[in-house]
């Protein structure tokens, strides 16, 4: 099992997390953040729990974060 | 508005700053909210919701307002965009700093007052007649001598260039702060190295390290005199400002929103003098030096005069910080304010403070005071000449301080460092 993380309220809006895991990431045309997909809120904290086959690409969403706010945990 | 014939604008990264800058004698004042400024990963910047409360002490004081959103933007910005540019017209922000044209547009079709901010390097009369259509001010180029400035501000006033106001077009210029060694806001080295776009605001200054130059081939190293060959000292005019005015220019800007409040007021109070004795006619060497002596107290990596003065190559600082002669040393907080004696108490967090210290206070409502300490009086224990860690301690002030006030020893840099 993977934990997503996400601080959401420290985003600058890049794209980049998108670009890299679009199966789990969204930008909202609302705010202009990016939503973590299915994700819920823990005081600023958004996470969700995902399997195993999202971990690369949330990896590399995590690393490539020039703001780094953004998890990934791997249980 | 005072009366002057140049618009002295500071920057305001939070409200302490804001206070600095109108205590400093700022016309005007500029800023960011939210992720779409050149500021986006600071952590103090401004939210939507602070709007209002801006425009109402700037309003109150005859300040004049700017909001920065001048990154470039994507689709999914555009209803933030839209958001912030609607609440701007809402709150009686003066005009937003913009470099994109949807923002341009959108903003002109709301009647909000644009300014075209410095990342859309404007370097000639057609682009300045361009972009009159939708803006009344103008940043040009950092990158311009004072000579490319006066023909363009001297076209601006022959051709008669008007902006959407119907007034001429006013031409803003850097006075004041750092330089980027790329093309303002045009750079990708940060996005490259790190993934964080300059021209979103994640800049993070990569630039400012010190790097080797190898040859690749046969590992051979360039012997470098300074490694800091990336990181310009910081601009400063204020030794030349009489030529800056005559340039034509309407508004001098400060740069800083990342810097602190008391970096702020000095630099503002510097250049709120030198832009009056220049009108007055008393601008002189003497007080130069005086003003340069402050400037180098607050944060600088050394001075040049940038491209202004037609120099061609750049001045590299060759310092990783600042090099400022003042450092400033937390103590502690307020704790209360007696108005009816004019005495505030602090308490002591850290640090020890003397008789005779040089103390900082700073705060969203306070700004920025300055005063020397004469007597003071710890704890319960009446007038004593040190106060430490955990200790309570009142002084004289006229100017009423608040508990989320902050205090600092300012200190000289060497002590600091020894």
């Amino acid at each position: 099992m993977v934990t997503i993380i996400q601080q959401r309220n420290k985003c600058i809006g890049c794209n980049y997390c998108v670009e890299l895991a679009p199966e789990r990431w969204r930008m909202s045309k609302k705010d202009g953040k990016s939503v973590l997909l299915g994700a819920v809120d823990k005081k600023g904290f958004w996470n969700v729990k995902v399997n195993e086959d999202e971990l690369e690409a949330n990896k590399r969403a995590a690393e490539a974060c020039p703001v780094n706010i953004i998890q990934v945990r791997e249980h | 508005m005072r009366d002057s014939k140049i618009e002295l604008m500071s920057p305001a990264g939070n409200f302490e700053a804001l206070m600095a800058a109108i205590q400093g004698g700022a016309d005007s004042v500029y800023f960011g909210v939210e992720q779409l400024n050149m500021r986006a990963r600071a952590t103090m910047n401004f939210t939507i919701d602070d709007l209002e409360e801006i425009a109402r002490i700037c309003g109150e004081q005859d300040v004049r307002t700017y909001l920065t959103l001048n990154t470039i933007i994507y689709d999914h910005d555009l209803s933030l965009m839209k958001v912030i540019v609607d609440r701007v017209k809402e709150a009686g922000i003066t005009a937003i700093i913009a470099a994109d044209q949807a923002v341009i547009s959108y903003a002109f079709t709301k009647g909000v007052e644009v300014h075209i901010s410095t990342q859309s390097n404007i370097t000639n009369i057609e682009t300045v007649r361009f972009f009159s259509h939708f803006a009344d001010v103008m940043v040009l180029s950092r990158e311009l001598s004072l000579l490319q400035v006066k023909k363009i501000t001297d076209a601006i006033e022959r051709e008669q260039i008007k902006g959407p106001s119907g007034n001429l077009i006013e031409i803003e210029l850097f006075g004041h702060g750092a330089l980027c060694v790329a093309v303002s806001g045009k750079c990708y080295m940060s996005l490259h190295t790190h993934n964080a776009s300059a021209n979103r605001g994640a800049c993070i200054q990569n630039c400012r390290r010190q790097y080797k130059v190898i040859d690749i081939e046969e590992g051979y190293e360039l012997e470098i005199d300074n490694e800091f060959i990336m990181s310009p000292k910081d601009l400063c005019t204020i030794d030349f400002l009489d030529q800056v005015i005559d340039s034509g220019v309407k508004v001098l800007k400060i740069e800083g929103r990342g810097k602190g409040a008391d970096y702020v007021k000095t630099v503002t109070q510097c250049y709120r003098e030198a832009i009056d004795s220049c009108l007055d006619k008393t601008y002189s060497k003497e007080k130069v030096a005086n003003w340069m002596e402050r400037l180098t107290e607050v944060y600088n990596r050394g001075f040049w005069s940038g491209y202004y003065l037609g120099q061609k190559l750049g001045e590299w600082t060759s310092q990783p910080g600042s090099v400022a002669t003042k450092k400033k040393v937390f103590l502690g907080r307020g704790s209360h304010y007696y108005s009816k004696l004019g005495v505030a108490e602090f308490t002591m967090e850290t640090q020890k403070l003397k008789a005779g210290d040089h103390i900082l206070i700073t705060g969203p409502t306070t700004g920025v005071v300055e005063t020397v300490i004469e007597e003071m009086h710890v704890n319960d224990d009446g007038k004593k000449e040190v106060a430490v860690k955990g200790d309570k301690f009142t002084i004289k002030l006229d100017t009423q301080i608040r508990p989320s006030d902050k205090l600092y020893k300012i200190v000289d840099s060497e002590a600091v460092a020894q």
